[in-house]
């Protein structure tokens, strides 16, 4: 409840900041917030708090991607103050980037169906309009038209999938939904299978899995890049999360009418993304693609679906999006306000040019990659022991090949960085950003330390 | 009585859908789609759901409409304006949709085993009913809607506006 407020209040006061005069002030009040978002969440703890009539569950495991979430937004607003206050409309970009928010915290607190369309969509429009909201880039333009039609499109399947739900249950509860499942666990009527498929649809398009990830190269390519960093971190969590909530307490009674769909989902991405990567020139592009694989590999924890697969997804997702933004904001800097992208050669050097930016990338990248001292390699660890858990061999050992695969772009960077040279003149971090780096690459060192600590929490 | 209501409506929907795809002319298109507004609504009415037929034709046959014919005459879209479409799009689209119906109508395979379809609420969609379940049992998705279409105002506002340098 109180986060709720929290969030909506953020948005619409970042609103009226622009009528009463203290943009100014913007900046450390949405902070503020935001920590706020992240000690009521803590202050909640262990209460497991039912909304309005069931709308909302305020269980541990929603508290915790609460707290995630708004972390994470707060070590993005830290990299995207220069871009948000650089051009008009300041508080507007707030407001949305709040709005997005409170979206994200519906879908990892939803307990109806209607409010999991009603947190999307929130979600999904404040992004439509943040991805153009460089307007007079045609990239990103391109990028907004592209997410808002394709976007719209998976919503109908999603909406279609839950009115279909509604027809054979009668209700939106999810738990309601769930005792139908394990009331029918032998004769699931036709019509709840092909409402499953429909839901997986219209969600696998939010997390950007495979076959349903067309948009995602393009539109993560050409909305800014900042904006992109966002799209690709948050809104990939509350998708996974999303979709993780409906199965644990619906449709996991049921595992025979989806198990083998989610698995080919999880196989293409991981896949897709991977081989697509290794030939891409544009960084922003292979980053983008590296986004889609990382979708498979979270996927796998859903396709398990065991007790250690919240707290592995937890982890995951924190780890992969701070070892993500961490590598958006060095490319931000190092393509100099070019939004379309730049190739591997605008890391040449970086090494000479800003030895913190070029560790920075380094680490972001070995996470990425799964490589042992860092966190990433902890995430997926905790990944594929939930797999293993539930005895998905097969699929543990696609995933290892399709890792080691991504080992061989994210080295390009890292390669560019130390061993090409470079004549361009050596960068200027501002303290903010100097800190942001140091705040990232320390998470992604501690956070290895003490994965146990963490995963136990989402239990 | 009611029934052959329900099957003149639906072949009109259908029919009238199916126009919609097939006509060149946009403004052609627009028109099909207010006639299967409203034999939705029809369908609305048949469910003894007057406030939703009512709304419905309000928001959809008009409001939404006029948004469209809007957009046609701004763009100024016509026959020659129709882009070509290339014939492999047209064959997966073919595919994609022949696959989608079938598996929509698989879906209907046993629905008469389904107890809530067969015994429907003939008052859920009056008014008085609607109300009571919109403002108690679903106050939040209702409240939260506003802010849905805060941020969708925002947006426009955001992207609309021209920018003074």
């Amino acid at each position: 409840m109180k986060s709720l407020l929290l969030l909506s209040g953020l948005g619409v006061g970042a609103m009226v900041a622009e009528l009463i005069n203290i943009k100014r002030f913007l900046f450390p009040l949405v902070c503020l917030g935001l920590i706020a978002t992240i000690g009521v969440s803590i202050y909640d703890w262990n209460t497991d708090i039912h909304l309005f009539n069931n709308m909302l569950r305020l269980d541990n495991f929603a508290l915790l991607f609460t707290a995630s979430l708004s972390l994470i937004t707060l070590l993005w607003l830290i990299g995207a103050k220069k871009y948000i206050e650089t051009e008009t409309s300041i508080s507007d970009k707030y407001a949305l980037t709040m709005f997005t928010l409170l979206g994200a915290f519906i879908m990892v607190s939803y307990n109806n169906f209607t409010m999991l369309f009603i947190g999307i969509e929130i979600l999904s429009i404040s992004l439509y309009v943040l991805a153009g909201s460089k307007k007079n880039d045609l990239f990103s333009n391109e990028a907004a038209l592209k997410y808002f039609l394709m976007g719209s499109f998976a919503t109908g399947f999603l909406l279609f999938g839950i009115a279909l739900i509604y027809g054979v249950t009668g209700s939106f509860h999810i738990d309601v939904v769930g005792e139908y499942c394990r009331a029918n666990a032998g004769n699931i009527p036709t019509m709840f299978v092909a409402a499953i498929v429909l839901i997986i649809v219209g969600l696998a398009f939010k997390v950007s899995a495979a076959p349903f990830h067309f948009w995602a190269p393009d539109v993560y390519t050409g909305s800014p890049t900042m904006v992109a960093s966002f799209m690709i971190t948050v809104v990939k969590t509350a998708a996974i999360v999303a979709f993780l909530r409906l199965f644990f307490a619906a449709f996991g009674y049921i595992p025979g009418t989806w198990q083998a769909i989610i698995s080919v989902i999880t196989v293409l991405t991981m896949y897709i993304g991977n081989v697509t990567a290794v030939f891409q020139q544009n960084v922003k592009r292979m980053l983008a693609y590296s986004g889609v694989a990382h979708a498979g590999y979270l996927l796998i924890a859903l396709v398990a679906l065991t007790n250690l697969s919240g707290g592995a997804i937890f982890y995951y997702t924190l780890v992969y999006s701070i070892a993500t933004l961490m590598a958006f904001h060095i490319l931000y800097i190092v393509s100099d306000n070019k939004n379309e992208g730049v190739g591997f050669e605008a890391f040449n050097g970086l090494a000479k040019r800003n030895p913190l930016m070029a560790l920075g990338i380094t680490v972001s990248m070995l996470s990425l990659a799964g490589i042992p001292p860092l966190a990433g390699f902890f995430g997926k660890y905790y990944v594929f022991t939930a797999a293993l858990e539930a005895g998905r061999y097969k699929l543990v050992i696609l995933a290892v090949i399709a890792s080691l695969i991504s080992v061989y772009y994210y080295f390009k960077i890292i390669i560019a960085a130390y061993y090409h040279k470079s004549n361009k003149a050596p960068i200027e971090l501002s303290p903010a950003h100097r800190f942001l780096y140091i705040a990232s690459i320390f998470l992604l060192l501690f956070l290895a330390l003490a994965p146990d600590f963490l995963i136990r929490w989402a239990k | 009585m009611t029934l052959y209501i329900f099957y003149f409506l639906s072949f009109l929907a259908v029919l009238s859908a199916f126009m919609v795809v097939y006509s060149k002319n946009p403004v052609h298109s627009v028109l099909y789609l207010i006639v299967t507004f409203f034999s939705i609504a029809g369908h609305y009415i048949l469910l003894n759901a007057q406030f939703l037929a009512a709304v419905h034709i309000i928001v959809y046959a008009g409001a939404i409409m006029v948004l469209f014919l809007y957009v046609i005459m701004m763009f100024n879209l016509n026959k020659e304006a129709e882009p070509h479409k290339d014939a492999y799009i047209k064959l997966a689209a073919t595919i994609a949709g022949g696959i989608f119906m079938i598996v929509l109508i698989g879906s209907l395979k046993g629905v008469e085993h389904i107890e809530n379809l067969n015994t429907p609420n003939q008052s859920a969609g009056l008014i008085k009913n609607l109300g009571n379940v919109l403002y108690r049992d679903y106050m939040l998705p209702f409240e939260m809607a506003s802010i849905l279409f805060l941020s969708a105002m925002v947006g426009a506002v955001f992207l609309g506006k021209n920018e003074l340098k």
